[in-house]
């Protein structure tokens, strides 16, 4: 450990609790400290805003934190071809600020602030985290298009570029993303940036009935429709459709789904704060979170489930994705709600409890898990990045 | 090649006879002519043999032979690409997925279907279209390019601009490894946990499996679409068009562009009458009313931006004639010169002036021409490098015109391939955008999924036997790996 600080200089090192916290200045220094950590067998937790820390099993060993909190700003912003290119350490508060606060450009970059304003760049990658807006924008695989990172044995190297179109060498931000930072160091990020639309609507449908939910979903799914979230809320019973897109065209959107049942506007404001609630959801309470998907035919049976378990539900009505927050930590509860997501063939990852990570732990086939097993000697043959 | 090469690929070969039958494996030399080259047809190598399974257990089976007998194998669909991705080796075996052409399932209810990869990617919209839905990458090959290709290349289209591209709809897919396991890679439900495999093998140009099998997703067919040809006086009135269509906050489904020469080569298979420097075409799609508010801010910015003329689709009958010029152009090039090079690369869009004026800087400086066509709403460019093969010395010319240009895209921020792929055509480019630590990181990767060095050797990655030792580039051998012996 001596060795790392000495590498950073003194004022890089700090104590949390015990554990030492080493802060690089730039991606030279998080290969040198990996290249050494490599050496001396130590092991490493990389943490952006922290805000995210439960997503993941508290690591058995943990000689170290390397924070990306001095690997922040903005590097490159192009509004005439709608990309930026950021440090991984970057609040994406930050960067959002940096955008929309532009107001020549109207632009604005749709990753979904999951975890708060201290969320950052390089953790919602490692995380794959999503939010409502999913819906239209995608998740951080649809809109990162290069980055920059550091393996676990000093490598430093870039994958994609900084054009939206391009398929020169393999896509290594898609194995990153979702990686739980146990592959690489993320050090930069090229982002896709998008329009500000000109007007945004939301309505909402009360219903508790789950079949009706169902029903309504399915019917707006393939009708004309560019909804920019499309939540359900349960068992609340609130779907809401949030319509981004000229005066006109929300005008029409609105008028064709009051046509599939009676909705409730929301004022802009309403609408806004909604959106914000469904950004924290996965946040709220103190029991088991977990993230879930099945697919899409499966919607109500998901959320009789859910009402089932006592649990509350919210995430995109369409895909079907979204977070099951748990009134407590109890075994069985989470056992069974697991239970059911696998029964539909549905995927679950534990957002909070070591309980939970344990109960929902995911078992790839022996062949994925080989394929799995060869990136990580790959790419961090020492075993630095726990 | 060594006696023992060829023993060890006519050893797979009768092998193979007893997996997919005698009639599927190909050993006469005439019939192996067929697979010599792809859509790239200045590279040729006759395979030692070509084997045609039939499911994706006789893929993996032939796949476990190869293994077994240290012979290198490439995966071809329609061949139809243009970077020599499937490429033979002489040493090697070619694996034809023609056999595999089934379309298994259309799930409407889910919006996906599930195909064999040989199945085009216009069935795929074909099968969906009854059920209001369609598949949104759309490459201009797309009546002959098969899905498994399309997931080697990581294929996008004209309309990709707004939709994505392959790896943005592809839910799943059966993949046979390098060592003839078979994998499934990707969920059915969003957000699976572990790694992101299939964000891998998608675009890794058959140098890391060989899919066979894939769940697609279909969108729904949008409510309203339109079209609109602009003509300009010059290429860089167009790309202001271009710009200031994005700065107004639209996201077209397409913005394409043709230079004259390109609008030229059009016209010799489609009755259009454009008569100008530049065609800009911009494709809208969406709800009826939202598209009809956006469509009328796109004329209006052409005018402004001094375009002579606007014409617009006014039946899906002049949409389709629009769009077969745009998408016939690159095989029209042909009725204008003996031979002609296909390019591909990206810029920023903002470049688009200053890269153009480069292209036009180094075609004079070669006493060639170069039409152009390209993707201007997301930068991807595809100049056409015209020559005549009977003259002494075109060729490489040529040739070396079209590497400087792709270079010229990387200097100016860009890429060297937007869709192409690097295939064998850019290998020895890939130092121009990449380090050798890039590069080493890369083909880190690759060796976790093939350690052995089997699948498509020589593609993707440069090699030195090819592009001479890369600085900091450090590829170990695989008598280095297996332990057998080490570099000097």
């Amino acid at each position: 450990m001596a060795e790392l600080a000495g590498i950073l200089g003194a004022d890089r090192l700090s104590d949390e609790h015990g554990t030492p916290v080493l802060t690089p200045r730039d991606a030279a220094e998080v290969s040198t400290l990996l290249e050494a950590a490599s050496k001396t067998g130590l092991a490493l937790v990389v943490r952006g805003g922290g805000t995210k820390t439960s997503w993941r099993p508290t690591p058995t060993r943990c000689d170290a934190i390397l924070s990306t909190a001095a690997l922040a700003g903005i590097v490159d912003r192009q509004p005439g071809d709608m990309t930026l290119v950021a440090q991984a350490g970057t609040p994406l508060a930050a960067l959002q600020a940096a955008v929309t606060g532009d107001t020549t450009h109207r632009q604005r970059l749709m990753l979904d602030g999951v975890g708060g304003a201290a969320s950052t760049l390089g953790g919602i990658l490692a995380t794959r985290a999503a939010g409502p807006r999913r819906q239209r924008y995608g998740t951080p695989r649809d809109i990162v298009i290069g980055a920059r990172y550091v393996t676990g044995d000093g490598l430093a190297a870039k994958t994609g570029g900084t054009v939206v179109k391009n398929v020169a060498g393999y896509d290594l931000a898609k194995l990153l993303i979702g990686s739980q930072g146990s592959l690489a160091v993320i050090t930069e990020v090229s982002l896709k940036l998008n329009p500000v639309p000109d007007v945004a609507r939301t309505v909402v449908l009360q219903t508790t009935d789950a079949a009706a939910v169902a029903a309504f979903v399915a019917a707006v799914r393939t009708a004309a429709i560019t909804a920019t979230v499309f939540d359900v809320r349960w068992p609340e019973g609130i779907v809401a459709i949030r319509i981004e897109s000229t005066p006109d065209g929300a005008a029409a959107q609105i008028e064709l789904l009051q046509g599939f049942a009676q909705l409730e506007e929301l004022s802009p404001e309403a609408g806004d704060a909604l959106l914000e609630e469904h950004l924290a959801f996965p946040f709220t309470g103190a029991g088991a979170v977990l993230g879930i998907g099945v697919r899409p035919e499966h919607l109500a049976t998901l959320l009789a489930a859910v009402a089932a378990a006592g649990g509350l539900f919210v995430g995109r009505a369409t895909l079907v994705a979204g977070d099951i927050v748990l009134p407590d930590l109890d075994p069985e509860r989470i056992g069974r709600v697991v239970q059911a997501v696998r029964d539909l063939g549905g995927n679950v990852q534990a957002r909070r409890g070591d309980e939970t990570h344990g109960l929902a732990a995911h078992t790839a086939a022996p062949g994925v898990a080989m394929v799995e097993a060869a990136i990580k000697q790959q790419l961090d043959p020492a075993g630095v990045l726990v | 090649m060594a006696v023992a090469e060829t023993t060890s690929v006519l050893l797979v070969a009768a092998q193979a006879r007893d997996i997919v039958g005698p009639d599927w494996v190909v050993t006469d030399g005439a019939q192996l002519r067929v697979y010599e080259c792809d859509g790239l047809t200045n590279h040729r190598t006759v395979p030692g043999a070509v084997i045609l399974p039939g499911t994706t257990e006789q893929v993996a089976a032939v796949v476990r032979l190869c293994h077994e007998h240290h012979v290198p194998f490439v995966a071809r669909g329609a061949g139809s690409g243009l970077s020599g991705g499937a490429l033979p080796t002489e040493d090697g075996i070619v694996i034809g997925l023609s056999r595999l052409r089934e379309v298994l399932d259309v799930d409407a209810a889910n919006q996906r279907v599930r195909v064999q990869p040989g199945v085009t990617n216009l069935r795929v919209s074909e099968v969906a279209a009854p059920f209001g839905l369609y598949y949104a990458p759309d490459p201009s090959s797309q009546q002959v390019c098969t899905i498994g290709g399309n997931l080697a290349e990581n294929s996008g289209g004209a309309h990709c601009l707004k939709y994505g591209f392959t790896v943005n709809h592809v839910l799943t897919a059966s993949v046979v490894l390098s060592n003839g396991t078979i994998v499934e890679l990707g969920s059915e439900a969003p957000d699976a946990p572990g790694l992101d495999l299939l964000g891998v093998v998608i675009g890794s140009e058959g140098t890391v499996g060989i899919v066979t099998e894939a769940l697609l997703n279909l969108l729904p067919k949008p409510e309203h679409v339109e079209t609109l040809v602009a003509m300009f006086p010059s290429i860089e009135t167009a790309g202001d068009a271009v710009s200031a269509i994005i700065a107004e906050g639209v996201v077209p489904a397409a913005v394409e562009m043709m230079d004259r020469l390109a609008i030229d080569a059009a016209k010799t298979q489609t009755p259009i009458t454009w008569d100008t420097e530049a065609a800009l075409i911009v494709e809208l799609d969406g709800p009826a009313r939202e598209v009809r508010q956006q469509f009328e801010a796109v004329n209006a910015i052409c005018k402004r931006c001094g375009a002579d003329a606007i014409q617009v689709a006014a039946s899906p009958d002049e949409r389709q004639t629009i769009w077969r010029a745009r998408k016939s152009a690159f095989a029209a090039v042909g009725q204008l010169s003996p031979a002609y090079l296909v390019q591909d690369g990206v810029i920023p869009r903002t470049r688009l002036p200053e890269v153009l004026s480069g292209i036009r800087a180094l075609a004079d400086e070669a006493g060639l021409r170069v039409a152009n066509v390209f993707h201007a709403g997301d930068g991807n460019l595809h100049p056409l490098v015209l020559y005549d093969n009977a003259v002494e010395g075109e060729q490489a010319k040529a040739e070396a015109i079209a590497m400087r240009i792709v270079e010229l895209c990387v200097d100016f921020g860009g890429s060297i391939t937007g869709e192409h792929g690097i295939g064998i055509e850019k290998v020895c480019s890939m130092p121009k955008m990449f380090t050798g630590d890039d590069l080493t990181a890369f083909d880190r990767v690759r060796s976790a999924f093939d350690p052995v060095g089997l699948c498509n050797p020589g593609k993707l990655l440069p090699t030195p036997r090819l592009c001479g030792e890369v600085p900091g580039f450090y590829h170990a051998h695989p008598v280095e790996t297996a332990g057998l012996g080490e570099r000097m």
